[in-house]
C-alpha cells in the first residue's frame, strides 16, 4: 500500500515509504524530522504549514506527500545559510514580529515568496500577499514592519552584490 | 531616577532565533522513542445517558496497545474550581452519562495514528438520548432537565490541600445553577435616589475561542523504574498542570515533571486541566510507553474551552453632570456542561471593574448557570471584555443622552493613585486621568468626535483595568540563581513563555540588577523540577510577581558578591560598583575583579561555598489566601493595569461592514521593562478585540458548534488591522514591582472591543448590544432604526 517519494528538501535528497493520503507537511515533520513546518488547522486555513514547492507557496497540509514526489521543498530550517539568518529572520527578530513563534515559519516562508516576486512592495501589497498566514500573537503590526524592513535590506544586498560583479 | 541599562530598553527577544529558523521545540514538535498515539473519543450528543461501552473490537486492532474508558480509571474527578462550596464537577472520562457534544468518553493508544483512528472506529457505545437544555435563562426554570446530580467529593477538596482549612461539601445544583456571587458596597436604593437620571441595558455576549495558533497536545511518559512522570504540555503554568496530574494520577506531587516546551499562544486557553492530558499520561502508565495525544483544530474548538457567554444588564444612575451615584448588575454566565471557571468569572466581572470608576453604590449580582454546551474558562481578560463592553457602552449613552462629552464624563468618574478599593485594595499607582488625557489628544478626540456621522466615521472610547497577580496556588513564585566560572549566571524561574516576552523580561530584570548584559544571564524556565514554585503566567502576574522574585534573587546574588569583594578588595561595599561582569570601587577603578575571578576566588576563600542566590514574592503579602469570590470582599492584588483605546471606524451603509481605521492606546503599564514586547502586547490584544467586537463568535445550534473551523470561525488577518496602532505609554512607576513594572496586554482586548462598538454608535447613532458587530447585525440595526 505503501508508495516510494523522493523529495528534495533544502537542498538535500530524501526518500520515503508513505501511505497515499499520507499529507506534505506530515512526511516532513514526522519523516524528515523538519518540524519547522507547523500544522495549526490541518485544512489549508491558517498558513502555519506554509513551504515552498518548486518555488511556488503552499499549504503543505493540503499536499499529498505523493504529489510532491520528485519536487523540491524549502522548510524554514532551510532558509538561512548555516548560522547566518536571512534579512528576513534578521528582521522578525528586530522589529519584534514575532511572540508565540508558531506561525514565524509559515509567515517567514510566505513573506520570502512574495518579496521574490515583489522586492519592493507597498505595505497594502504586503498585507494582501501576507493574508494567507494567520497570527494569533502579534496584531500583524511588527510583521508587516519586518517583511518591509527585510526588502530595503535585500534590495541593498543584492546591490552590493551586483556591485561585487556577481 | 536611577538610570537602567538592560530594563526599559527594546531589546530583542533572547528567543527570537530559535523561533526565526523553526528550531524552537514546542510540545507539538516533541516525540519519544517507541512513542505512542493517543486518540480520544468524544460524545455526539448533548445530553445522553451512556448505557454500554464495548471496547472488544477496538482492542483486537492490531497496533492497539490500550483502550481505556470509565471503568477502567473509574469517576476521577477534576476541575478548575474545586472549592469546600464548590467542588470539582468534571471527569476525565464520562462515567454514567454525557453532558456536552465533545465530552471524552474512551480513548485508545496505537502504534500509529491512523490505527489509533481506526480504533476509534471501532468502539461501540450504546446511548439513551436525554432531553438537553441550551438556554441558560430556560436552565434555571422549574422542570429544566437536570444536568448534574449532587456531586459528592470523595476526598479533600484542592483549596484544602493547598492550605485552606474547610472541609469539602457536597454540591446539588437547583435549578442547574453552579455559582452564585453577590458582590457590592453603599447603599445602592440610597444612590439611585440621589440620581437625576437612571439608565437601564440589556448586552449579550457570546463566547469566542482563544485560537492559540498550536492546538492542544500532551506527551506523557511515565518511568516505572522511577515511578514517574515525564509530560510536555502546552501551558500557562506547571504548580496547578501537576497538582491535577499526581491527584488524577494518584502518584506524589513530586513523582510529575513538567517539562519546558515553548508553547505556541494560550490566551487563558491552556489553564484548564483537561481530559487530554490525564488520558495521555493514563495511556502511558498503562502501557509503559511515552504517549502522545494532539488534538485536530476542531477538537479544540469544542473541547478545550472557550469564553464565557454572558446576558449582562446594566443599571446606572447619574447626576446631570455625568457623576455615577449608583450601578446595578445582574449578570447571567452560561459554563456550559461543567463550573468551568464561573464562580471565578463572577467575581471578575466585578472584580476588574471596580478599579476604574469611583462609584459609591454598587450592586452586583451574578449567576451561573448549566446548559449542555462546550465548557467555558478565562480568555484574554476573564470576564472583563463582556462587562467592559456592557459598562463602557452604556456609560456612552448615558453621555449622549445627557449631552456630555463621554471621554470627560469618564474623566469625572475615574479613581485615582491612592484610592482605596471597597475590598481594602489600594491604587498605588493609576494612570487614568493622565492616560485618557493623552489618548484624547493624540487621536485627535474633541476634533473629531460627533462630528464623522454624514462621512460615516465615528470615533469611540473604552476603558478597562486587570490585576497584577492574585491569590491562587502557589500564591507566590520564586526564583533562583547561581553565579558560572565564565562570570555569567544561570537564573531558575518557573514563568512560562507563550509568546508573552517572559524569558527576555526575567532576564533583563535579573541582568539589570547585576550590572551585566542580557548575553550574561541563561535562563532555565518552566521546568518543574529545576525552578522553584511559580503561580504560573495566568493571573497577570508574570512581572510584578515573578519578575520581583527574579529582581530579589538577583539581589540576594549581588548582596553576597558585594560581601566577598569588599573584603578580597580591602574597599567598603557602598563604594563598590557592578558593571560589565566586573565589581570595581568607585574612588580607585584599579581595584576591581571579574565576576569569574570572584567565582574562583570564592570558592577558595568559602571552602566551597557557592554564589547562590533566591528571591520571592507573593501578589499580596499582607494577607492570607483568598478573599471571598462569592461575596467579592476581601484583598485580591496590590496593583492594577489600566488601559485605554480609541478607536477610529468607518461603518458602510450599504453592507454594515465596520472597518477599523486607527486604534490609539494608552497604556499604564508602571513601567515598560521591555517597551517593544509591551507595545507588541497591546497591538496583540487590540487586534484580538478588533476581531471579538466585530466577526468572533461560536456559534451553537442544539447543543452544536457549528463553526468550528477557521473558515467560519474568522479570527483577524492582515487585511483585518487598521492602518495604525498608536501605543502610548503612560509610565506611573508603581512603588510595589519590579522597577515600577505592572502586567500588561489583558486589558487592552477589553477597552479595544468597548471603544470599537462606541465608535460604531458615533458613526451610526446605532447602539448594539450584542457582539459581534456583523455586518447583518449593523444592517439590521438600520433597518430597525428607520422603522
Amino acid at each position: 500500500m505503501k508508495k516510494r517519494i523522493e523529495l528534495t528538501i533544502n537542498g538535500e535528497h530524501y526518500e520515503f515509504n508513505v501511505e497515499p493520503w499520507r499529507t506534505l507537511v506530515e512526511v516532513i515533520r514526522e519523516e524528515a524530522g523538519l518540524t519547522g513546518a507547523k500544522e495549526s488547522c490541518g485544512t489549508g486555513e491558517c498558513g502555519n504549514c506554509l513551504v515552498i514547492l518548486d518555488g511556488k507557496p503552499v499549504n503543505s497540509c493540503l499536499v499529498l506527500a505523493v504529489d510532491a514526489n520528485g519536487k523540491d521543498i524549502l522548510t524554514i530550517e532551510g532558509v538561512a545559510e548555516g548560522e547566518k539568518l536571512h534579512p528576513l529572520q534578521k528582521a522578525f527578530v528586530d522589529h519584534g514580529a514575532i511572540q508565540c513563534g508558531f506561525c514565524t515559519p509559515g509567515m517567514i516562508l510566505a513573506a520570502k515568496s512574495f518579496l521574490e516576486k515583489n522586492p519592493k512592495p507597498t505595505r497594502m501589497e504586503t498585507k494582501e500577499a501576507m493574508e494567507g498566514v494567520l497570527c494569533r500573537c502579534t496584531g500583524y503590526v511588527r510583521i508587516l514592519d519586518a517583511v518591509l524592513a527585510a526588502s530595503q535590506e535585500m534590495m541593498q544586498e543584492n546591490k552590493t552584490a551586483t556591485k561585487g560583479g556577481k | 531616577m536611577k538610570k537602567h541599562s538592560v530594563v526599559g530598553k527594546s531589546l530583542t527577544r533572547v528567543d527570537g532565533i530559535a523561533k526565526a529558523t523553526g528550531r524552537a521545540k514546542f510540545t507539538y514538535d516533541m516525540e519519544l522513542p517507541n512513542m505512542l498515539w493517543g486518540r480520544i473519543l468524544r460524545s455526539p450528543y448533548p445530553h445522553a445517558k451512556i448505557i454500554n461501552i464495548d471496547t472488544s473490537e477496538a482492542k483486537k486492532l492490531p497496533g492497539v496497545k490500550a483502550v481505556i474508558t470509565a471503568k477502567d480509571i473509574g469517576p476521577v474527578r477534576y476541575g478548575f474550581v474545586d472549592t469546600p462550596r464548590y467542588p470539582a464537577d468534571q471527569l476525565v472520562l464520562a462515567t454514567d452519562k454525557v453532558r456536552y457534544i465533545g465530552e471524552e468518553v474512551a480513548a485508545v493508544a496505537a502504534t500509529s495514528k491512523d490505527i489509533a483512528d481506526e480504533a476509534l472506529s471501532l468502539i461501540k457505545v450504546e446511548y439513551e438520548e436525554l432531553p438537553a437544555v441550551f438556554d441558560p435563562e430556560e436552565a434555571m426554570q422549574d422542570g429544566a432537565p437536570e444536568i448534574h446530580d449532587e456531586i459528592v467529593p470523595d476526598r479533600p477538596c484542592a483549596w484544602e490541600d493547598w492550605g485552606v482549612a474547610r472541609k469539602a461539601r457536597s454540591y446539588k445544583a437547583e435549578n442547574n445553577i453552579c455559582a452564585i456571587s453577590q458582590q457590592g458596597h453603599g447603599d445602592i436604593e440610597k444612590g439611585f435616589k440621589e440620581s437625576e437620571y437612571i439608565r437601564e441595558d440589556k448586552f449579550y455576549i457570546p463566547s469566542t475561542s482563544h485560537m492559540a495558533m498550536e492546538p492542544h497536545v500532551a506527551l506523557a511518559n511515565w518511568d516505572p523504574s522511577f515511578q514517574k512522570f515525564d509530560v510536555w504540555l502546552t501551558h500557562m503554568g506547571y504548580e496547578v498542570k501537576r497538582y491535577w496530574l499526581a491527584r488524577a494520577l494518584d502518584v506524589p506531587i513530586s513523582r510529575v515533571r513538567v517539562r519546558k516546551a515553548y508553547v505556541g499562544g494560550a490566551f487563558g486557553g491552556k489553564i484548564d486541566p483537561f481530559s487530554y492530558e490525564f488520558l495521555a499520561a493514563f495511556l502511558s502508565r498503562m502501557t509503559l510507553r511515552p504517549v502522545k495525544i494532539s488534538l485536530t483544530r476542531e477538537e479544540v474548538f469544542i473541547a478545550c474551552r472557550l469564553s464565557h457567554r454572558f446576558i449582562i444588564n446594566v443599571k446606572t444612575g447619574v447626576k446631570k453632570d455625568g457623576t455615577i451615584m449608583a450601578q446595578e448588575i445582574k449578570a447571567i454566565d452560561d459554563p456550559g456542561a461543567y463550573r468551568g471557571s464561573s464562580p471565578v468569572v463572577l467575581f471578575l466581572t466585578h472584580g476588574f471593574r471596580r478599579p476604574i470608576y469611583n462609584i459609591p453604590n454598587a450592586k452586583h449580582e451574578g449567576i451561573g448557570v448549566y446548559t449542555n454546551k462546550s465548557i467555558c474558562m478565562p480568555r484574554r481578560g476573564h470576564g472583563s471584555p463582556q462587562m467592559s463592553f456592557s459598562v463602557e457602552s452604556q456609560l456612552d449613552q448615558i453621555a449622549e443622552d445627557l449631552g456630555l462629552d463621554p471621554a470627560e464624563l469618564r474623566l469625572k468618574n475615574f479613581r485615582k493613585k491612592g484610592d482605596v478599593l471597597p475590598n481594602g485594595d489600594t491604587l498605588h499607582s493609576c494612570g487614568l486621568a493622565e492616560g485618557i488625557q493623552k489618548a484624547m489628544e493624540v487621536s485627535g478626540w474633541k476634533e473629531k468626535r460627533g462630528k464623522g456621522r454624514d462621512k460615516n466615521r465615528g470615533i469611540g472610547i473604552g476603558v478597562a483595568a486587570m490585576f497584577n497577580g492574585a491569590q491562587y496556588y502557589p500564591f507566590g513564585a520564586a526564583a533562583t540563581m547561581k553565579l558560572n566560572p565564565d562570570g555569567t549566571f544561570t537564573l531558575f524561574c518557573g514563568a512560562i513563555e507563550f509568546g508573552q516576552g517572559s524569558d527576555t523580561a526575567m532576564s533583563q530584570i535579573a541582568a539589570e540588577e547585576l550590572g551585566v548584559g542580557l548575553d550574561d544571564i541563561i535562563l532555565v524556565s518552566a521546568d518543574s523540577e529545576l525552578c522553584p514554585i511559580d503561580h504560573g503566567n495566568w493571573l497577570s502576574g508574570g512581572i510584578f510577581v515573578t519578575g520581583e522574585a527574579v529582581r530579589k534573587a538577583a539581589v540576594n546574588v549581588r548582596e553576597q558578591i558585594l560581601d566577598f569583594a569588599s573584603g578580597w578588595l580591602e574597599v567598603k561595599e557602598d563604594d563598590l560598583v557592578l558593571k560589565d561582569r566586573k565589581v570595581y570601587a568607585k574612588s580607585d577603578p584599579e581595584k576591581a575583579m571579574t565576576f569569574a575571578e570572584l567565582m574562583i576566588n570564592s570558592i577558595q576563600a568559602r571552602n566551597g561555598d557557592p554564589i547562590l542566590g533566591k528571591g520571592f514574592c507573593k501578589p499580596v503579602p499582607e494577607v492570607e489566601f483568598y478573599p471571598s469570590l462569592s461575596k467579592g470582599t476581601g484583598r485580591w492584588t496590590n496593583a492594577y493595569t489600566f488601559s485605554i483605546i480609541i478607536a477610529e471606524v468607518e461603518v458602510d451603509k450599504e453592507t454594515g461592514k465596520v472597518k477599523v481605521l486607527k486604534l490609539t492606546s494608552a497604556e499604564d503599564c508602571g513601567y515598560p521593562i521591555n517597551p517593544l514586547a509591551v507595545e507588541g502586547q497591546v497591538e496583540s490584544q487590540a487586534v484580538q478585540g478588533l476581531g471579538d467586537a466585530l466577526f468572533e463568535q461560536i456559534i451553537i445550534e442544539n447543543g452544536r458548534i457549528v463553526n468550528p473551523t477557521l473558515t467560519d470561525y474568522k479570527i483577524p488577518g492582515t487585511l483585518d488591522i487598521p492602518e495604525e496602532i498608536n501605543v502610548n505609554h503612560i509610565i506611573t512607576n508603581d512603588p510595589k514591582g519590579p522597577f515600577g513594572a505592572k502586567e500588561v496586554g489583558e486589558s487592552s482586548r477589553s477597552a479595544a472591543i468597548a471603544a470599537i462598538a462606541n465608535a460604531v454608535y458615533d458613526a451610526t447613532g446605532l447602539r448594539i448590544k450584542e457582539l459581534p458587530l456583523t455586518p447583518e447585525r449593523v444592517l439590521q440595526a438600520f433597518m430597525d432604526k428607520k422603522e
